[in-house]
């Protein structure tokens, strides 16, 4: 009973920082038509900054407010200088493949992620350091025993439920948002309805930036900090949005939970080894079973 | 009013508009006629920025256009209904009307509203559909959502490429006569893009009559309607 | 691939390039240090894993990042073969072509229902599985430790007819009929009617599927043939001295993948020419930072840097990458 109860507590807090990430991937995605392998990249270089402040000598949430803009910051950045080229650029022969379309775009983030690794270990070495947490890291007290659950547990799943709650509201009830979306899913007729479709990008982009920032922040408490810490992170995150539905915030945020609580079972229950290929069964059988996700609805591309 | 010179449009070696010279009068239907791959949906995304021409100019209500981004030409008053029904499918039908009143939520926030109330009373079905997503809209349907977005913008001239696309002869003329009637009523300029000629020039006042991306008759709609020779040669009935 | 035998010129076109880069090759390598025949002899083993990237990417549109698993694939069934059962390498090899190949067929599978984003990350995910399996099955694969293998030596009627190799060179001699033979396969395919056809899935897949080519199926028989060839990368990458997880990390993917970009996504000769870059990028840095005095925090960090910033600045800049697109586009 007591290990079931360390695997259920440690997944869903490990699950919501799986979800703010897989959140920023949707966001990206939902906004941008992009898939961004770069964004733990991102998340790493501003969660450094962060810890390069605190350990200045600068109070945490000095370093936490000063990440997430950085987060935006570079988000928006990365769009203006790689992706808003890209998506502008005439219809060559080699782009005027819509297979070859979706993957150009993937290949520029993998060289955005590089390039952050790259960067962040000449500016701040390779070796692991450790980041602060906001809230005390050791477990609740109940009737005696010490439970698998702290206040930065609470502290992590409060601040991913409030920030799944904002972006929904914000994507369905906001002009903005509505903007976003009609950027993402049809380009052509968002311009002709008169929305900046550069503008809402680069801010689907700074929004997802800021968003994996918070993601990195609350991981590397548990996790360490170094330049390819992330990852795996990232990979996890993917397959979380992949499972929930690549178009559904709110998918994305189950997704998360329910990775979270995979890895943690088979963690607890079975061996660390086998946490990858957990991953991977699971994204194989939603793919099988619902390939646009748990909450991704009906495929309406056009045939 | 709307002018255009010259305009001359490529995609590589193919040139699909060959200095074409018209204009669209003020408050008045302009129809742009002809076969298959004339050059009429690239007249209409080349005014509404989606393209930019090689070489001559469009001047709209005593300013240049050319080189500006489709969402500015939107905002100077130019709203376009491209080819094939285009609405986001995945979005409901009040959020494909709102989409074209977004640039103006600020600045017109009353209007906004009003719109999109006018656009329910002018086709009271989408009403009925407001919270449906357009994808799950029939063709007609589809069309009306498409040319209520562009008229949410408050456009002063309208383009519209094709709205009898695939439709049922029933359904144009419900969609013809509603065009007219927003042009008779609110001085609204339309520049009206048909394959089917006949119902074109039917409700327009002037046509032009495009082939190979050049300007083949520009005259008033009635005397081309009435020339059975350049139907015959041109548009082949 | 009926067709390829239907045409004889596209297989003399073929047979002349494949002949061309055997020579190339020996005289280029002839005149190099031991250093630089091994460096020669990993550029060839990346470009036969290239040349899956290219052919499944370049020429039928599908984003994988999980090749360097099926280069694990190749690897682990050619070290196997030869450690259990002393099977020769020149066997054992050839053997790991149809484990990559049966890997490549369940993969296909669960990937044709996939495309762009989808498709990447799935395959991210297994680059990053597959390997663990080695940790799971211990006592086969023998977990991180892995299984030693290399090259052996040459028989001795090769050391008699042309003189005592060095390690190094002999490692590039075995690579080297093994990576021709891929040139020829590859080349072969992408002339022939097979390819072209693969390449009007990759442009229009709907279009594709109206013509009547059932695409599902033949984005399943792309990956068979694409996991071969990363299957006999992986098996001659693993001769080196060890097949074991550590030695096909998902970066491998992403290097392959780099390389094929960089070079130019649809052409063998735009393969090649990324390898090369990704090969003696490294070295190349080293020589011209070597004037300037740097740190090693600074060093080290310095080849990955350049090439996803050269990775980058291709996709904004010119896509079809140093060989151009035009290369493959004058046959069709």
């Amino acid at each position: 009973m007591d290990t079931f109860l360390a695997a259920l507590f440690s997944g869903t807090s490990r699950g919501a920082i799986y979800a703010l990430v897989a959140l920023g991937l949707v966001i990206v995605w939902r906004g941008a038509g992009v898939v961004n392998f770069a964004q733990m990249g991102q998340a790493m270089f501003s969660t450094y900054i962060a810890s390069t402040l605190i350990q200045n000598g600068n109070p945490y949430w000095v370093g936490f407010f000063v990440a997430l803009f950085a987060g935006a910051a570079l988000g928006a950045l990365l769009d203006i200088l790689v992706m808003r080229p890209l998506s502008n650029k005439k219809k060559t022969e080699l782009l005027s493949s819509e297979s070859m379309r979706a993957a150009i775009p993937v290949i520029a983030s993998l060289g955005i992620l590089g390039v952050l690794q790259a960067l962040a270990g000449i500016i701040w070495a390779a070796e692991e350091r450790g980041f602060p947490a906001p809230a005390a890291q050791e477990g609740f007290t109940v009737a005696g025993s010490v439970m698998p659950f702290t206040s930065f547990d609470v502290f992590v799943i409060s601040i991913v439920l409030a920030t799944l709650t904002m972006t929904t509201i914000f994507f369905k009830k906001t002009g903005v948002g509505l903007a976003m979306r009609a950027t993402a899913l049809n380009q052509e007729v968002a311009r002709l309805s008169g929305i900046r479709t550069n503008f809402t990008r680069t801010l689907s982009w700074a929004i997802s930036g800021a968003a994996s920032s918070l993601a990195g922040l609350l991981i590397t408490p548990t996790s360490n900090l170094s330049p390819n810490t992330l990852d795996l992170v990232l990979i996890i995150g993917f397959t979380a949005a992949v499972v929930g539905g690549l178009d559904s915030p709110a998918g994305a945020v189950l997704g998360g939970f329910i990775l979270g609580l995979v890895i943690s079972f088979v963690t607890f229950y079975l061996s660390p080894e086998d946490v990858f290929l957990s991953i991977l069964a699971v994204l194989l059988i939603v793919l099988i079973v619902k390939p646009r996700g748990i909450l991704g609805g009906k495929d309406s591309r056009r045939v | 009013m709307l002018t255009i010179e010259n305009l001359t449009t490529s995609f590589g070696s193919v040139i699909a508009l060959d200095g074409i010279s018209m204009s669209a009068q003020e408050s008045k239907i302009t129809t742009v006629i002809g076969a298959n791959g004339a050059g009429k949906s690239t007249l209409l995304r080349t005014i509404s920025g989606l393209e930019s021409p090689t070489s001559g100019s469009i001047t709209w209500e005593g300013q240049s256009i050319v080189g500006r981004k489709p969402e500015d030409i939107v905002r100077a008053g130019i709203a376009h209904v491209p080819e094939g029904h285009a609405v986001i499918s995945e979005l409901s039908v009040e959020e494909n009307i709102n989409m074209g009143s977004l640039f103006r939520r600020r600045t017109h926030k009353s209007d906004v509203a009003a719109s999109l109330e006018e656009m329910y009373q002018l086709f009271p079905r989408l009403q009925e559909r407001r919270k449906q997503l357009a994808g799950t809209l029939s063709g007609g349907e589809r069309q009306m959502l498409a040319i209520s977005r562009a008229l949410v913008s408050r456009p002063r001239l309208l383009l519209l490429d094709e709205p009898s696309l695939g439709l049922a002869p029933l359904v144009v003329e419900q969609i013809i006569d509603c065009v007219n009637t927003l042009c008779r009523s609110t001085g609204l300029t339309v520049l009206l893009v048909e394959q089917n000629a006949n119902t074109a020039l039917g409700v327009a006042d002037h046509g032009v009559l495009l082939a190979l991306g050049k300007v083949v008759a520009d005259r008033p709609a009635a005397e081309l309607k009435a020339d059975s020779t350049l139907r015959a040669a041109y548009l082949g009935y | 691939m009926s067709s390829t035998a239907k045409n004889p010129s596209i297989i003399r076109r073929s047979f002349r390039r494949t002949i061309f880069f055997i020579i190339a090759i020996l005289a280029i390598g002839s005149t190099f240090e031991p250093y630089n025949q091994a460096q020669l002899a990993v550029v060839l083993i990346y470009f036969i894993g290239v040349l899956s990237v290219t052919i499944l990417t370049g020429i039928s549109g599908q984003i994988s990042l999980g090749q360097g698993a099926l280069m694990a694939v190749g690897g682990y069934t050619t070290a196997l073969l030869m450690t259990n059962y002393s099977i020769s390498l020149w066997i054992a090899v050839p053997a790991s072509i149809v484990g990559a190949g049966i890997a490549g067929a369940l993969l296909g599978i669960a990937a044709a229902r996939l495309s762009g984003p989808y498709l990447a990350g799935t395959t991210l995910v297994i680059a990053l599985a597959i390997p663990t399996i080695a940790n799971r099955f211990m006592s086969v694969f023998k977990g991180d430790e892995g299984l030693p293998v290399d090259v052996g030596y040459p028989p001795s009627w090769f050391s008699n007819f042309f003189g005592e190799p060095t390690y190094e060179e002999w490692q590039l001699y075995v690579v080297l009929p093994f990576a021709a033979i891929a040139l020829f396969f590859a080349s072969n395919l992408l002339l022939s009617r097979t390819g072209r056809m693969w390449k009007s899935i990759r442009d229009h897949e709907t279009a594709a599927a109206l013509t009547g080519v059932n695409y599902s199926r033949q984005k399943v028989y792309v990956f068979i043939i694409a996991s071969i060839f990363a299957g006999l990368a992986g098996a001659l990458y693993g001769l080196r001295g060890l097949v074991g997880p550590s030695v096909y990390p998902v970066a491998l993917s992403l290097t392959l993948l780099t390389a094929a970009v960089l070079g130019g996504i649809r052409s063998i000769f735009g393969a090649f020419i990324g390898t090369v870059i990704v090969v003696f990028l490294p070295d190349w840095i080293d020589l011209v930072l070597d004037n300037f005095e740097l740190s090693e925090q600074v060093s080290n960090f310095m080849p990955a840097l350049i090439s996803s910033l050269l990775l980058i600045l291709t996709v904004v800049i010119n896509p079809a990458g140093v060989a151009g697109g035009s290369h493959l586009h004058k046959h069709k």
